[in-house]
């Protein structure tokens, strides 16, 4: 595998650092520190500050009608107490693993094509255009349409129908966790193909050479050298993937037909209620939750390494 | 200001000639506009009030007619009813009128948001229909108190706007503006035909298992069940829009146990959702509201909007001023809200399926077919039309259910919030996720 | 992998096809929708067409119950546009901050993770309850902005990250040595390099705020996005309108993404025939 362990920059000195190298280092530090800053601002005036609050909520009580002030722990107790929610963690976990597994496989061999068989940039550029032109229409829309879609009396039962592949229409294709799965694989597949694009797009092509003038199959080459080399888009399109699944109330009420549930379409039903408390603990275990998957998947690929050394 | 007015009359007139004749139906009678604007101040033109609340009644038009009649200006945004609530509690300065559900009160009242409006203020409360003013049905019945019935939600306690009152007092949380009866709708050519449902009942038939839908939303959905559920003989409630512990528990258990059978085929949240769902067949009963039914009919589809013999599940909603409001601007609400029960809206939302709270006033706008059809349920002497000319109903049909009193005189229980609202979204959550 | 003398291998046409059936996929309800979009004057948004007609086209800018369908239109793109470009300057930079190794790197870090992960919902109601809390009201181009930008920046940062992995700084360093400024460096070496993610970013913020609802709704003020404005009205109204609006949108992208291409060509081209010209030279 010496072939991966090239770098650009070769190997680097174990001498201890001068004063010189230690100035740059913090004369560097202090130029990531301002370019980081504008970023780090708007995320903490709009979503830190809120968090706070949201966090403060999490521990009031509340009645029918009112949000008390307090500091209790009972809204945590319940949830944790709750069959519900192991229930609703459960559905959105089993969604959001089938998802991610189909929108790995799909995203991975789109990018391999535009890639390596797609030679001229304006065509890479022009399909993934293609590819992006849906989602300029509002998914409110696109949601919409599913129904003539897959319906009973949709196109597609239709099609099946006058193909003579089926004689009745196919009921589950709609208001069911298949039409939940279709829809998350339609919206967030993309979201796997960009960072997966953009990591093929580094691999030189002259390792891929290399490998072909040494003998080995196409399947071998990309199990060891394109595959590893993508780790860091494959990571980071399933970090997209998964947090968009498990942060999702809205696809999965409406393919559904509101017949499963999600851990946040749960939580809208009791915010729509005005029963903050409990959903602000019910959001705040959620997303330390799916932090940590996060920090599971970034524990696998360091996707900070590859950029800072 | 009297040539202000007859401005505003001749501009109505040749808009309603226009309209007549589009509709190819008799011409309205060219009543005036009398008495507004009544606010006359010097910079009133420099006043901008937003409206915000659901878009069946917050619609551009009613917007624009309010501006030019009134002299100031009326921008209306459409919001859902959760955006709605939660907006008005988190940040309350960004809507200035709110067109607002009675279901909402419980959570509004007290929290110093709303501003309480004296009876005094509101012009036409001795127009407004009984059941509002009384709590009683024009024949002298007492309308059902079951859910949050008009009594229970629109009125305050005191001047202090802090406690909702259970009677008739001095000062209103609203002015009420539309109602309706909502019940089931059916496809009469997939069922085999009208006389096939008759009770609440027949919701839960098994012959229309995998063909039913309710609405997603706790509090109306589980009343729809338990109105089947007390027709069916399960056990009867003691306030279906009040339930206990107890009662949730046991409806909840059915309906937990009919999900599981496949005895819905989906559930709808909006509008849209519901008129999609019975248009393409795929469900054949299901929870609607009158305009959803219309909306169905128009594409030529059969569908029926079932007087059941139990009664109906009856709503309304109202305008309400916010509390920021002061000095020229609260009088500008006033203004609006006095003027949006003079007639001109109550005209136009009625081809929505939807009563005006003083329909005396409704009926010097709408020709008098439109007023037969829609308040007197009598067979449609013309072919009938929605304010844009769109077909809605063809000549000879008569409104299902009948006259607005055959329809409001039987309400069975009322929109509602429960007491045990916060047990209630629990087990609907658990509902919802078996 | 091949020169480009080769003829191409079997994997190509099966890797095209796979390609092909993935957008028919993605177009699958766009079809239904440009179908229905013709939809007759009394037909509804499911199947049978009733008629064949321009009737919801023409609703889409005369005045009928669809709301405010064309000024929430205008108004998104507006706020897509700056959500895009505030998205890229600031991912941009962030991006390039995070290649040192600096402290609270992992503070900055897992701050835009948590930002990603944080339903919609919460980002819009803790801004609305924490500026009520300071007395400050929501506004379209502060609240609005910020809390889609809690969305953007997270993808655009990641996105960055993916782009920025194993660059190849040599190029930076060649240019450094030569004798360029840190901006000249910057603007001639670096940024042609990142262009391709910086479009990247800017599709993604553009599309992310353009489709956004759930942070939207508390935090937009007194107008609507188009989002809020066609949920709000599918609640209480249907109509093959919003189809409409699929279609128009659409076309407007064909023709936004055709122009696209044939300018980047054309550059792409002239740039051919200046190298040609200089090796000709040379």
């Amino acid at each position: 595998m010496a072939l991966l362990d090239q770098t650009a920059d070769g190997a680097m000195g174990a001498a201890p650092p001068t004063a010189e190298q230690l100035a740059d280092e913090r004369s560097g530090e202090r130029a990531s520190w301002w370019q980081t800053a504008p970023l780090v601002i708007v995320l903490l005036l709009f979503f830190g500050l809120p968090m706070l609050v949201v966090l403060a909520v999490s521990f009031f009580d509340f009645s029918r009608t009112e949000i008390i002030p307090a500091f209790i722990f009972d809204n945590y107790v319940d949830l944790f107490r709750s069959q519900v929610t192991l229930r609703l963690y459960l559905s959105s976990l089993k969604f959001a693993a089938i998802v991610w597994l189909v929108t790995l496989v799909l995203g991975f061999n789109i990018a391999y094509f535009l890639v390596f068989h797609v030679r001229s940039l304006l065509w890479q550029i022009g399909l993934f255009l293609v590819c992006t032109v849906p989602f300029l229409t509002s998914n409110i829309i696109r949601m919409i349409s599913w129904i003539p879609f897959l319906g009973r009396n949709g196109i597609f039962n239709q099609a099946l129908e006058g193909a003579g592949i089926t004689s009745q229409p196919l009921e589950f294709l709609l208001f069911s966790d298949f039409a939940v799965i279709v829809a998350y694989v339609h919206l967030f597949t993309l979201f796997m193909v960009v960072p997966i694009f953009n990591s093929m797009a580094r691999i030189d092509k002259s390792l891929l050479e290399a490998a072909r003038d040494a003998g080995a199959g196409r399947f071998r080459t990309v199990a060891e050298i394109v595959l590893p080399l993508s780790k860091t888009g494959i990571a980071l399109g399933s970090i997209f993937v998964i947090t968009l699944v498990m942060g999702d109330s809205f696809v999965v009420r409406t393919m559904s037909g509101g017949q499963s549930a999600s851990v946040v379409s749960a939580l809208q039903n009791e915010v729509a209620a005005l029963q903050y408390p409990p959903a602000a603990a019910s959001a705040v275990i959620m997303v330390i939750i799916v932090t940590l998957m996060v920090a599971g998947i970034l524990r696998l690929v360091d996707v900070r390494k590859e950029l800072a050394r | 200001m009297a040539r202000k007015s007859s401005e505003a009359v001749s501009k109505l007139n040749r808009r309603r000639l226009l309209k007549g004749a589009a509709a190819g139906g008799a011409v309205v009678a060219t009543e005036a506009i009398t008495g507004f604007p009544t606010v006359w101040a010097q910079n009133i033109k420099d006043i901008t009030l937003v409206v915000a609340g659901g878009s069946y009644a917050v619609i551009k038009e009613i917007g624009e007619q309010a501006s030019k009649d009134l002299g100031f200006k009326l921008t209306m945004q459409a919001i859902t009813d959760d955006v709605q609530l939660n907006r008005s509690l988190t940040q309350p300065q960004t809507i200035d009128i709110n067109n607002i559900d009675s279901t909402k009160m419980p959570y509004l009242v007290g929290k110093g948001v709303l501003a309480p409006i004296p009876v005094a203020k509101y012009k036409q409360w001795a127009d407004t229909v009984p059941l509002f003013t009384k709590n009683a049905y024009p024949d002298g019945r007492q309308a059902s108190n079951q859910g949050l019935s008009p009594f229970k939600s629109m009125f305050y306690e005191g001047a202090d706007g802090k406690k909702l009152a259970t009677k008739a007092t001095d000062f209103l949380t609203f002015i009420p503006t539309i109602y309706n009866a909502d019940t089931l709708g059916i496809r009469p050519d997939l069922v085999g035909g009208r006389d096939k449902v008759t009770t609440w009942k027949d919701l839960l038939d098994p012959k229309f298992k995998g063909k039913t839908a309710l609405v997603d939303y706790a509090p109306v959905g589980v009343i729809d069940v338990a109105m089947a559920l007390e027709s069916r003989g399960d056990f009867k409630y003691g306030d279906k829009g009040n339930m206990t512990k107890d009662e949730i528990d046991k409806t909840i258990k059915i309906m937990i146990d009919l999900k599981k059978g496949g005895h819905f085929r989906s559930f709808w949240s909006t509008f849209d959702q519901s008129v999609n769902l019975m248009a393409s067949g795929e469900v054949v009963i299901q929870s609607m509201w009158s305009p959803a039914v219309t909306a169905v009919r128009s594409r030529g589809i059969d569908c029926y909007y079932v007087p059941l013999k139990e009664g109906y599940r009856g709503w309304f909603v109202g305008v309400a001023p916010m509390a920021h409001l002061s000095g020229l601007k609260l009088d500008c609400a006033y203004e609006y809200m006095n003027w949006y029960n003079s007639g001109w809206q109550g005209g136009f939302i009625a081809k929505q399926g939807y009563y005006s709270a003083v329909p005396s006033t409704a009926r010097k706008f709408l020709p008098p077919e439109e007023w037969d059809y829609w308040y007197d349920g009598k067979p449609a002497a013309v072919d009938i039309k929605d304010p844009y000319g769109t077909l809605m109903e063809k000549k000879g049909t008569s409104r299902d259910g009948g006259a607005i009193w055959d329809r409001m005189g039987n309400i069975a229980c009322w929109n509602t919030v429960m007491d045990e609202d916060r047990y209630l979204t629990r087990r609907w959550n658990e509902f919802v996720s078996s | 992998m091949h020169g480009s003398d080769e003829g191409r291998p079997w994997t190509f046409y099966a890797f095209a096809a796979f390609f092909g059936l993935f957008v028919l996929f993605l177009y699958g309800p766009m079809i239904v929708i440009y179908i229905l979009s013709f939809q007759g004057p009394n037909g509804g948004m499911t199947f049978p067409l009733n008629g064949v007609s321009l009737h919801w086209f023409n609703a889409l800018i005369s005045q009928t119950r669809v709301g405010d369908i064309a000024g929430s239109f205008v108004r998104s793109i507006g706020l897509a546009a700056l959500v895009a470009i505030v998205t890229v300057v600031l991912s941009v930079l962030a991006g390039l901050g995070f290649r040192r190794r600096f402290r609270g790197s992992a503070f900055a870090f897992y701050l835009a993770i948590a930002s990603l992960i944080m339903p919609g919902l919460f980002v819009g109601l803790g801004i609305a309850l924490a500026f009520r809390l300071l007395g400050l009201q929501t506004g379209w181009y502060t609240t609005g902005l910020g809390a889609q930008l809690t969305w953007t920046l997270p993808f655009g940062l990641l996105i960055m990250f993916a782009v920025l992995g194993r660059f190849n700084r040599s190029y930076e360093e060649a240019a450094t040595d030569l004798g360029a400024t840190n901006w000249q460096r910057f603007r001639e070496v670096t940024l042609p390099m990142l262009l391709p993610g910086i479009i990247g970013v800017a599709l993604f913020g553009f599309t992310l705020s353009y489709d956004e609802l759930a942070r939207t709704a508390l935090t937009a003020g007194a107008q609507n996005t188009l989002p809020l404005e066609i949920w709000a009205m599918t609640t209480n109204v249907t109509s093959p309108t919003l189809y409409a609006v699929g279609a128009v949108t659409t076309i407007v992208s064909f023709i936004v993404i055709i122009a696209a291409l044939t300018s980047i060509g054309a550059i792409q081209r002239r740039r051919a025939r200046g190298k040609q010209a200089e090796q000709s030279h040379g």
